[in-house]
């Protein structure tokens, strides 16, 4: 620690965040001990505390460097329970952090929230859903950020080696839109009770959006889909890795008024996200010259239904959803983690 | 007012080399392959060289679950048994 007369310029603590390298290029807001012991307080944890560790990188998350970094990306302290759940996601061994948060694929960490706690802190779940103007989405994941960078040594140039990168990796934190779904939400098709709350974690190549105003049926809409999750410059091509589908307002209505389960959105696409062989060498994502067989042979993206994840949230009008497809040859699993809400009693259970 | 540092320094664990071979002759290769795209092709035209100029043998390969995880315990009780030289770290 050093010591800073912020009272002659009180940029000057600013900026010394930035001399010391501890920014994501934002500006941080300087943490006090009153605003870090808030925020471990917030989350019922002590200092110490260890929330994840990484083996292979000899690294420890440990509880108030977090809350440290949750100060400085803006989070209010009652944000915490979400971002020691994200933490703790990205520890997880199925996450295999070392690939999604190294690679030159550059993802980003897309944490979708879900249960009674999104409507407690206010995370949007609906109109801009991946843009600006929410506190909680806009500082939950870059609190998540800053602690890879800063705790996980997870820098650019570093051991963050990404190609391009992608803006979702400032931030990226969005809720479902629970109420109106044509299925169960997210965290519940992912063994959770709807009233327990939790992160799912993803690591997303950049997100593409999906438009189709004249589908009126599922069959045309998720076609769309299918093609394009099966395009040729997809790095989800040949691996069978996971994708997150969001499908906003008019989408989901009409996925609802059909009657279409989330099993059956997830068996149409997997049957129709597909590409011939031939498409692949033509393309020189598979080696080889193409044989007369290869115009017939099939290959399809998805191995099984349930590697794709589905969202419902955004906007109640336009015809608009995405696609956020994920990194890596099923190198990386998306983790849900039930988030240990201290504000309700119920949180704490199972 | 103070600054707080927001990041943490590894941890440290101690590690013990294995010693130093004094010569490379017939010595056995242990190849541990990250599954990245012709990673094996390379490993294996790797010690092919070696073989030829200092008589090695590859008596193990270990196949990673993918490049984002770690040997697992098994792969490395056999590299550990098996091996007295090593080869890793494959990129794109």
């Amino acid at each position: 620690m050093s010591e800073i007369d912020e009272a002659a310029d009180p940029a000057a603590l600013i900026e010394a965040y930035y001399d010391a390298g501890w920014t994501d290029g934002l500006p941080v807001v300087p943490p006090s001990d009153a605003s870090i012991a808030a925020t471990l307080a917030a989350a019922g944890l002590q200092g110490h505390e260890v929330l994840g560790e990484i083996p292979g990188r000899n690294t420890e998350v440990v509880a108030e460097k977090a809350a440290i970094n949750a100060v400085m990306a803006g989070c209010r302290p009652e944000y915490m329970p979400v971002v020691v759940a994200a933490v703790r996601s990205l520890c997880d061994p199925a996450f295999a952090y070392h690939g999604p948060a190294s690679s030159t694929g550059g993802s980003a960490m897309a944490l979708v929230v879900n249960g009674p706690i999104c409507k407690r802190l206010g995370i949007n779940s609906g109109n801009n859903l991946f843009g600006q103007g929410h506190r909680p989405n806009a500082t939950i994941g870059r609190a998540v950020r800053l602690i890879m960078m800063n705790t996980m040594n997870t820098r650019p140039g570093f051991l963050d080696r990404a190609t391009l990168g992608n803006p979702g990796k400032y931030s990226f934190c969005f809720a479902e839109h629970e109420d109106e779904h044509p299925w169960e939400p997210l965290h519940a098709s992912r063994g959770l009770a709807r009233h327990e709350s939790a992160v799912t974690l993803i690591a997303s190549n950049s997100l593409y959006q999906i438009y189709n105003q004249l589908a009126a049926t599922p069959a045309p809409l998720l076609l769309c889909f299918a093609d394009a999750l099966g395009n040729m410059g997809s790095p989800n091509l040949k691996g069978f890795n996971q994708t997150l589908i969001v499908f906003a307002g008019e989408h989901a209505d009409i996925l609802k008024a059909a009657r279409w389960s989330r099993g059956d959105v997830q068996q149409f696409l997997m049957e129709h996200t597909r590409r011939r062989l031939a498409d692949f060498k033509r393309a020189a994502r598979v080696p080889g010259a193409v044989a007369a067989a290869d115009e017939t042979t099939w290959r399809h993206v998805f191995e099984r239904p349930d590697d794709i994840l589905i969202v419902c949230a955004g906007g109640r009008a336009g015809s608009w959803s995405a696609c956020l497809p994920g990194w890596g040859n099923k190198w990386t699993r998306a983790v849900t983690t039930r988030i240990d809400d201290v504000a309700t009693p119920r949180g704490r259970q199972a | 007012m103070k600054l707080f540092d927001p990041t943490s320094k590894p941890v440290e664990r101690a590690v013990v080399l294995a010693p130093r071979p004094a010569s490379p002759r017939g010595l056995r290769i242990g190849l541990v392959d990250n599954t990245k795209f012709n990673s094996d092709t390379l490993l294996r035209k790797l010690a092919d060289r070696l073989a030829a100029r200092h008589h090695m043998t590859v008596s193990v390969t270990s196949r990673k679950r993918s490049p984002s995880h770690e040997v697992d315990e098994a792969g490395i009780a056999a590299l550990r048994a098996q091996a007295d030289l090593v080869i890793s770290g494959i990129g794109d």
